[in-house]
């Protein structure tokens, strides 16, 4: 800034490297924050709502930010309602997913990189019309069969239905990922002794960890975010998991919205906390896919 | 008795190791390791995926008793009763506009916010995190913050708009008809725009630093590197993403039936919900089946169509 005088290109309609970058800046912040507000607004409204005592969340004279603090919602919540239950459901059924998904992913994944198969192109485009499956178009047969298999209102059950949805892109990226490990690695493992099993168990399973680890995060996003299935398979009040259980908070004359908005901040923590240290994985995951 | 256990042990430990080779030898033959990673994804997928696809498309020739009992053959007259439905049409219609109106949101914010955070800028971390948070956040549960937001007494969207002056008193988005579509889609961009920024982020970031820097050198200005060197290689992504997100759109049960269970009139009853009513409070499961198979039939359709014409394998690997 100091030393306009010398720029010659200062004065009429040119502007000089630095401001430009300057500008340049000021936009990229400024349309960053304004990304940032449209994501963090929601999420900061239902953190303040449920902090705030009801006649201060139920007024027609809102303010921005809370005059009083209370836990209280979140202790109703907690001690009141199924909540714990269904939190609980989600976080077992979420697991039983994500280790489904990965195990039957990577060998899958393996075995189609690496083994000669002859059915190897239809298999790929059966999974491609993995993508087109409606979830209502299995949740309609799954009832059936599930309510035949007694498996409707068990955990099991959504963690079999929820696998068929996660199954499909998770089966693509392991097998996407093989392939980009060079198979030369396990080759050379052979030549030094190692059987062709413990070539893939010490060498390629390794290396696919990154793949795995993506596959583990869109798994659980898969289930965490699943409603239609659990809807369809999960009749029975205690067997709900949050997503659905927060309907029936719902159902009331009255709605508890402070409630609601702490089941709500509560089910997005450990989103939060899965994007914040695995983001790079997410990213590695979607990159394969890609 | 003593001086035998150290080679007892011995004896043991060469018979483990033999155990352990005999099953590594096993475990890597052709046959066997088929059947070991193969196999089971297969029978899995079988099971869950093509099996309720199967009995899907053959309920829909016949009249399934929703309590059980037998199916009765009635050959293709539902498909025949389903196109003479207007509510029918009308929704896969509906279905249309809700994902292509999500689309054109989700892909312009996403790839907008993806350009924005692949750029070198302070807590780069956290901001991408806030910025991917969206993806893992439940439909559902971001719906149910949508509607206290619009609640049309104590909402804080209805709170702005007075305060601004827009509207007297609040709107009920999720149930006037004219706004509820519009509203459903804006709800539901929020978080899909995101898996757009995902992909796009993914593909920015596999863009050699050099490819930019050569086009600086043949003084190439921040537009032209965008058309000459982003653009180009985004194509592929973006071709998958169109075709992902609108099939993921067109199938969408979740938001819509929590935000506004079809609308008044049914003005937001899209293809699914149409599906989900039949099958489960008319226990037409028969009727519900015709209609998945159709949707199922009309995007296999539309993907093969879309790989036909445009091809975007070519675009995928630029490199």
């Amino acid at each position: 800034m100091s030393n306009q005088t010398e720029s010659p290109m200062m004065d009429s309609k040119h502007i000089s490297y630095r401001q430009r970058r300057q500008l340049k800046r000021l936009v990229h912040y400024g349309l960053l924050s304004m990304a940032m507000v449209v994501i963090l607004f929601p999420i900061l409204w239902t953190f303040t709502t449920s902090i705030r005592p009801t006649q201060d969340v139920q007024t027609r004279d809102v303010t921005l930010l809370p005059t009083q603090f209370t836990l209280d919602h979140y202790e109703a919540l907690l001690l009141n309602t199924e909540f714990v239950t269904w939190l609980v459901n989600s976080i077992v059924v979420a697991a039983g997913v994500c280790a489904l998904t990965v195990v039957f992913a990577t060998l899958g994944g393996y075995g189609l990189a690496r083994l000669d198969l002859k059915f190897k192109q239809t298999f790929a485009r059966g999974v491609l019309l993995g993508y087109m499956f409606p979830s209502i178009l299995l949740g309609i047969p799954m009832y059936i069969m599930w309510r035949d298999l007694q498996l409707l209102n068990s955990r099991l059950g959504l963690v079999l239905a929820e696998t068929a949805l996660a199954l499909p892109f998770s089966l693509w990226l392991m097998w996407n990922f093989f392939q980009s490990v060079p198979y030369s690695l396990e080759e050379s493992a052979q030549m030094a002794g190692a059987t062709r099993f413990r070539a893939f168990v010490d060498v390629a399973l390794p290396m696919a960890r990154p793949g795995m680890i993506a596959v583990v995060v869109f798994a659980f996003a898969t289930s965490w975010n699943e409603y239609t299935l659990a809807q369809i398979l999960m009749t029975d009040q205690s067997n709900y998991v949050i997503t659905i259980g927060l309907d029936t908070l719902i159902n009331d004359q009255l709605i508890p919205w402070g409630e609601m908005m702490a089941a709500t901040f509560i089910t997005l923590l450990p989103a939060f906390l899965l994007v914040y240290f695995l983001q790079k994985y997410l990213i590695r995951g979607f990159q394969v896919s890609g | 008795m003593a001086s035998n256990l150290p080679t007892q042990r011995a004896a043991i430990q060469q018979r483990l190791s033999d155990v352990r080779e005999f099953f590594d030898e096993l475990l890597s033959n052709r046959k066997v390791m088929i059947t070991f990673t193969v196999m089971p994804v297969l029978i899995l997928f079988l099971l869950i995926n093509i099996f309720p696809i199967v009995w899907a498309i053959t309920a829909s020739f016949f009249q399934v008793p929703p309590y059980g009992g037998t199916w009765e053959w009635i050959g293709i007259d539902q498909y025949i009763d389903l196109f003479a439905l207007e509510a029918f049409r009308q929704s896969v219609w509906r279905s249309v506009v809700f994902a292509s109106g999500s689309l054109l949101i989700q892909v312009t914010f996403g790839l907008g916010l993806a350009l924005l955070v692949t750029q070198d800028f302070k807590f780069k971390r956290l901001i991408r995190a806030i910025a991917f948070l969206p993806y893992l956040v439940p439909m559902a549960v971001f719906g149910f913050i949508a509607i206290w937001m619009t609640n049309t007494r104590f909402g804080i969207i209805n709170r702005i708009l007075i305060d601004l002056g827009i509207v007297d008193s609040g709107i009920a988005f999720f149930s006037t008809e004219a706004l509820v579509m519009p509203a459903i889609i804006i709800v539901s961009s929020w978080k899909f725009s995101i898996f757009v920024t995902i992909m796009a982020v993914a593909r920015l970031q596999s863009i050699p630093d050099s490819h930019y820097e050569a086009a600086e050198m043949c003084g190439a200005g921040a537009w032209r590197k965008f058309r000459d060197v982003t653009l180009p290689n985004l194509r592929g992504v973006l071709f998958i993403v169109v075709l992902l997100r609108f099939v993921w759109m067109f199938n969408k049960f979740d938001i819509i039936w929590v935000l506004s269970h079809g609308g008044p009139n049914d003005v937001a009853l899209t293809a699914p919900l149409f599906a989900y009513e039949t099958a489960f409070q008319q226990l037409n499961i028969g009727g519900a089946s015709a209609v998945a198979t159709m949707l199922f039939g009309l995007l296999v359709v539309t993907a093969f169509l879309y790989f036909r014409v445009l091809e975007p394998s070519k675009g995928v690997r630029v490199e």
